[in-house]
């Protein structure tokens, strides 16, 4: 079940960084791409309908979207710079996810409505607090492996 | 939405992910019979955003604008998470199914809360 890290000579991609994005690291991917898309799109919606209502809240939904599009692309792309950009974007979301979990229980006035990362990203099954774990989890196996 | 579309939807939502579950244990890559069965749940999806926006007035507001990005969301879907299948071969690429399947059922789900919402 559990293939080698070193991939990517299958088909035409000899290069070594490709194994961040194959692997298992193909469903970080997929679930990182799916995320940015909630993201981004539900940050899209919140700036240009209801903004006054929660600026910040809405200004680190946009961030928020913004990194995982960053980590996304990274993880999938591999090779030496991508894999430090994709283990700072995953350490910033899950620094954010938990600062912005902490705040939103705590003032719930700047967070009337729910944003990726509010209440730990419960609105979205938790998946906001597991996937950065899981990716740095990820990249530091795929570090030690090389 | 419309129910009975979403119900068929979901059934070719478990479909795709019984199927990868299937491929996943006996070790297989994804093939044509998994693809057509994804196909015919792209195609339904696209039924559902033509019908989707038709009646996308009726909602209105802010919940309008949910919904018709939940309904070219989930059409991006099922070919995003074949494309990393076909690329990937190991037993993950059907991990990857799992998880657009799964993905598409939950945006059926909350489409439908919308529209329920909308027209309680």
């Amino acid at each position: 079940m559990e293939p080698p890290t070193v991939e990517g000579g299958g088909e035409g991609g000899p290069t070594v960084g490709q194994a961040t994005g194959s692997g298992p690291g193909r469903i970080l991917v997929a679930v990182y791409a799916l995320l940015a898309l909630a993201a981004t799109g539900r940050s899209i919606l919140q700036i240009s309908e209801y903004f006054h209502r929660a600026p910040v809240a809405y200004l680190l939904s946009a961030l928020a979207a913004v990194i995982y599009l960053v980590a996304t692309v990274a993880l999938a792309r591999g090779g030496h710079t991508a894999v430090r950009v994709a283990t700072v974007s995953c350490s910033i979301e899950l620094v954010g996810v938990l600062v912005v979990g902490v705040l939103s229980y705590v003032d719930t006035a700047a967070f009337p409505d729910k944003t990726v990362w509010s209440h730990f990203g419960a609105g979205y099954g938790y998946v906001p607090l597991v996937l950065p774990v899981l990716g740095l989890l990820w990249l530091r196996r795929h570090r030690q492996s090389r | 939405m419309l129910l009975p579309l979403s119900i068929v939807l979901l059934v070719l939502c478990a479909v795709l992910a019984l199927g990868a579950a299937y491929y996943l244990l006996r070790h297989s890559l994804i093939d044509d019979r998994l693809l057509a069965v994804a196909g015919l749940l792209e195609v339904g999806l696209l039924v559902q955003l033509v019908v989707g926006l038709a009646h996308a007035g009726d909602i209105g507001g802010a919940d309008g604008a949910t919904f018709v990005a939940y309904l070219f969301t989930v059409v991006i879907v099922p070919p995003f998470v074949v494309f990393l299948a076909i690329k990937e071969k190991t037993g993950w690429a059907m991990g990857v199914i799992l998880v657009g399947a799964f993905v598409c059922a939950v945006l059926i789900g909350r489409l439908e809360q919308v529209w329920g919402m909308a027209h309680a």
